[in-house]
């Protein structure tokens, strides 16, 4: 877990810059606390005092929090799935010209080490192949509905269609996955392995059996048996079947069709191939896309997270809106509830003030209690609001359940805490700021003298 | 199972958490509307100027809350436009007269593979209702962008149409040629010297999306393009209101059978009949009819009426948000007319003393937080619309996992209902908001308040 949160921080400079402030935060907060502990105390009774205040003003910031991770969390995840990866590069064929990809399964042959069809070209003068069978997989999609009548998400399952022999080699975050789960896929052609989500959503479990109608191969509609479940994470909503198992059915359908589906001859969709770097990509990627092999049906190569940002191309406006607009607008409305809030409280504590400076505090003692009090009250709101969005949604959906593309459900990051605390600070900050900076420039002669 | 007689009751029983927002919601309308029927009304009230008197003499507090409430307005009736926009886009796309015929199993046209069709195939009685027919091929393709900024995208997805016949197509389509003029016979051109381009009708919303990374406004007649392997030149551009066509690129049917691996193929027949009901007949006769591939039709109006799915799912999107925004917004008032009450609770306990009754004393300070309400609101609804009015999005629209998509180019639409919305959203958080502390300034005792 320490790992995926180093590696979120790390990996992205809003979470950086959030964990950073979140840090700040925290050690300014234990300094303010250590070097003035009776003024930490004096802000804690202040708050205390007007509890109805301090209650509606967190409670404010707490639900803006919220909203916040929810539409951070989709564009944090949209961002990190379009960065390039240095290790682990892997790069995808599909077809050149238009979309969705649709290509003759033949095309296979010519890419995979293991066949003797394999393109010489992407063999070395030293009789090299350039990568081997561990570093290819093919990549069909097939879904279907378990009731025909209700085709909705609970009912619906979409599976990545591959030999189990390239789910451990080739398949992201699947490494570590139980070969035992391999071998039982291996062994019986109707079995399939499904994510936490989707056991759930189907009401099913391993060992149960399901029918699926399709929705995307009318009349190649298949029965299933559950083998295993894909570890928990980003895997929770997908499935996973056999290649051999998606083909025969078609060889099923002409036999009792006397015709063959319409889809057949492009039930291909996908060609992952892993490459060392980015000069193999460029060559290997050459060498695909100038064979005259794949003809008519030409093909592209390209990484990962281009062509996933091609596909959320149609989606890039709302992303921008949601970025630019929505997000920037609750981070104003939050700093106004905060002004608000702080700004009612340094009118109605004026005389106070004047009390406090003719006692001996300094007026950035008075600024600071303003400001402390505002910050404690934002940076532990919105630090709660994250943590509930993250207990909320991640436990029983499995993540913010909006679908962009083929994004069924964003999961919220571990870093989302230190988004909350970082927002809570950082518009309590400017909102609490000028009202505290009024409180400092009070004058104790105009307060009195109005008193009196 | 019901357990009431009345329906209304067994959707409540089975709807809690739903019953529960709707009785919410009318307890708000309840709330917004009492008030404001009162102060019409000619009964004795606490006046009117008091409160704006008040609201002037703490202009600051006012001022702060009335920008929180134009903020969470305008972000509201942002987000609504964008649903309203793909709504109305939705709604003007397809003809009821019109029936899409697809292949047998194919869930969106992107995925139909249907073999060349003439009328004449078809039973005599189909042929009957049938007053204009179109084959198209419809591929989505890879656009090539001129001279990308390094590190920026290099390529755009694409919508092309061939069709057999553009004219009749357009006909059937509803479509009309703002500027230039239909491909030629042989749907090629010569440009720049002797090279030659394919001709294309380009939409008027797709023909923007591509100028700006050009740095132009709009594509024009005459304008290059290069899609997959070939150069297409610009020959007409659709004219504005042409719905979801507006976002596709139109071309001979044999320029996107030769050029992206659609030979002798095409994706859906489009048959315009006499009306809605004639329509609905043929989709009938269509399905009974059995030929060497099945088929499958529907009317054109329910086959974009299926493609709600992202519209539906922003809808909500938005509401959720606009409900928790709502709540911040709620929170952030109940924080101001509180410090008000308490500011004011002399004042309180002199009008209860001149005669006031409590519940003037209640509609007095909800009125007040209805006003600062309505102002912010306004501000909100006014600065989103000169903002982002007719904006152009690109979006999609689709009916779902496993369903098709279509990439649209929409405008953002403050229509009155968009603007309403707006404006009693705002009125619903100020009178909520307001309730409660102007209840808790209502129970205030007056000789206590003075002391």
């Amino acid at each position: 877990m320490f790992t995926r949160i180093y590696a979120q921080i790390a990996g992205d400079y809003v979470n950086l810059a959030a964990t950073i402030i979140g840090l700040l935060a925290i050690v300014a907060g234990a300094a303010y606390i250590l070097s003035n502990p009776r003024l930490f105390l004096l802000g804690l009774k202040n708050l205390r005092r007007n509890l109805l205040r301090t209650t509606l003003t967190s409670a404010a910031i707490g639900v803006l929090a919220f909203v916040i991770t929810m539409i951070w969390t989709i564009i944090y995840f949209i961002d990190l799935i379009q960065v390039e990866r240095s290790k682990d590069f892997k790069i995808i064929v599909t077809y050149k010209w238009s979309v969705p990809s649709q290509i003759p399964m033949t095309h296979a042959d010519y890419l995979n080490p293991s066949s003797p069809k394999f393109l010489p070209e992407l063999v070395d003068a030293n009789g090299k192949k350039l990568y081997g069978p561990n570093d290819f997989m093919t990549w069909s999609f097939y879904g279907g509905t378990t009731d025909p009548n209700k085709v909705a998400p609970d009912t619906l399952v979409f599976f990545f269609v591959m030999h189990p022999e390239q789910i451990i080699p080739m398949m992201d975050d699947l490494g570590d996955l139980d070969p035992k789960l391999v071998k039982a896929m291996q062994e019986n052609p109707q079995a399939c392995l499904l994510g936490a989500d989707k056991l759930k959503s189907l009401n099913k479990r391993v060992g149960d059996r399901f029918k699926l109608t399709s929705v995307n191969y009318k009349g190649i509609d298949l029965e299933f048996e559950i083998v295993g479940a894909l570890p928990d994470g980003r895997y929770n909503a997908s499935a996973i079947m056999r290649m051999d198992y998606f083909n025969n059915a078609f060889d099923l359908y002409k036999r009792n069709n006397n015709r063959e589906h319409t889809l057949a001859h492009k039930r291909l969709n996908l060609i992952w191939i892993r490459v060392g770097d980015r000069d193999m990509f460029d060559k290997i990627g050459g060498i695909v896309e100038e064979s005259p092999q794949f003809a008519p049906f030409l093909v592209k190569v390209e990484t990962a997270s281009s062509l996933i940002g091609s596909f959320l191309e149609a989606y890039r406006m709302i992303i921008w809106a949601m970025k630019w607009v929505l997000v920037p607008g609750m981070l104003l409305i939050m700093s106004l509830v905060m002004a608000n809030a702080i700004s009612i409280t340094v009118r109605e504590r004026r005389s106070e003030m004047a009390v406090m400076k003719v006692l001996g505090y300094s007026p950035n003692q008075v600024f600071l209690l303003i400001l402390g009090e505002a910050i404690f009250v934002g940076a532990i709101a919105g630090l709660l609001a994250a943590g509930a969005t993250y207990a909320f949604f991640n436990l029983k959906w499995g993540g913010i359940p909006f679908r962009i593309g083929f994004f069924p459900v964003f999961r919220i990051p571990e870093a989302a805490l230190m988004w909350g605390l970082a927002i809570g600070t950082i518009t309590a900050f400017v909102g609490s700021a000028l009202p505290a900076w009024t409180a400092r420039s009070v004058k104790v002669s105009e307060v009195f003298s109005k008193v009196a | 199972m019901n357990t009431f007689r009345n329906p209304y009751l067994n959707w409540l029983a089975e709807h809690p958490v739903l019953a529960a927002f709707v009785l919410l919601g009318i307890a708000g309308l309840f709330l917004t509307i009492l008030p404001i029927l009162l102060y019409l009304t000619p009964i004795r009230k606490v006046p009117l100027r008091y409160n704006l008197r008040n609201l002037q003499n703490r202009w600051k507090t006012t001022l702060v809350t009335a920008l929180a409430f134009t903020a969470v307005t305008g972000l509201l009736t942002f987000m609504l436009s964008f649903v309203k926009g793909m709504d109305r886009l939705i709604a003007s796309s397809g003809d009821p007269g019109n029936v899409m015929v697809m292949s047998d199993g194919a869930v969106d046209e992107a995925f139909s593979n249907l073999p060349a069709f003439s009328v004449k195939l078809l039973p005599k009685d189909l042929q009957d209702e049938i007053v204009l027919a179109s084959q198209e091929v419809y591929v989505v393709v890879m656009y090539m962008i001129p001279d990308p900024v390094p590190g920026g995208r290099t390529r755009r997805f694409v919508q092309l149409r061939g069709l057999d016949d553009m004219k009749v197509a357009a006909e059937i389509h509803g479509v009309k040629l703002g500027r230039g003029d239909w491909p030629s016979a042989g749907g090629v051109r010569e440009v720049q010297g002797a090279e030659t381009a394919l001709e294309v009708v380009i939409g008027h919303g797709i023909a923007r999306d591509l100028a700006s990374d050009v740095g132009k406004a709009t594509l024009a007649p005459g304008d290059t393009l290069v899609l997959g392997p070939r150069k297409w030149v610009i020959v007409g551009v659709m004219e504005e209101g042409s719905a979801s066509f507006g976002s596709e690129i139109w071309t001979r049917d044999r320029h996107v059978q030769e050029n992206f691996g659609r030979e002798n193929s095409y994706c859906s027949y489009v048959i315009r009949t006499g009306g809605a009901a004639k329509a609905k007949l043929a989709v009938e006769l269509i399905k009974n009819f059995k030929r060497e591939r099945n088929l499958q039709a529907v009317t054109e109006r329910d086959y974009y009426a299926k493609m709600t799915d992202t519209s539906k799912q922003f809808s909500v999107a938005s509401y959720l948000v606009a409900f928790i925004l709502a709540i911040g917004g709620v929170l952030g008032i109940m924080n101001t007319m509180y410090a008000a009450i308490s500011q004011r609770s002399k004042d309180i306990g002199v009008l209860r003393l001149m005669g006031y009754r409590r519940w003037q004393i209640l509609l007095s300070f909800q009125f007040e937080s209805m006003i600062i309400a309505i102002l912010g609101g306004s501000i909100g609804c006014i600065g989103a619309y000169l903002l982002f009015d007719s904006t152009t999005v690109t979006s999609i629209i689709s009916s779902g996992p496993g369903g098709g998509g279509k990439t649209v180019v929409l405008q953002l639409t403050f229509d009155l209902g968009v603007l309403g919305a707006g404006i009693v959203y705002c009125l619903l958080m100020g009178a909520i908001g307001g309730f409660i502390p102007a209840f808790s300034a209502m129970r205030l005792r007056p000789l206590e308040s003075l002391k």
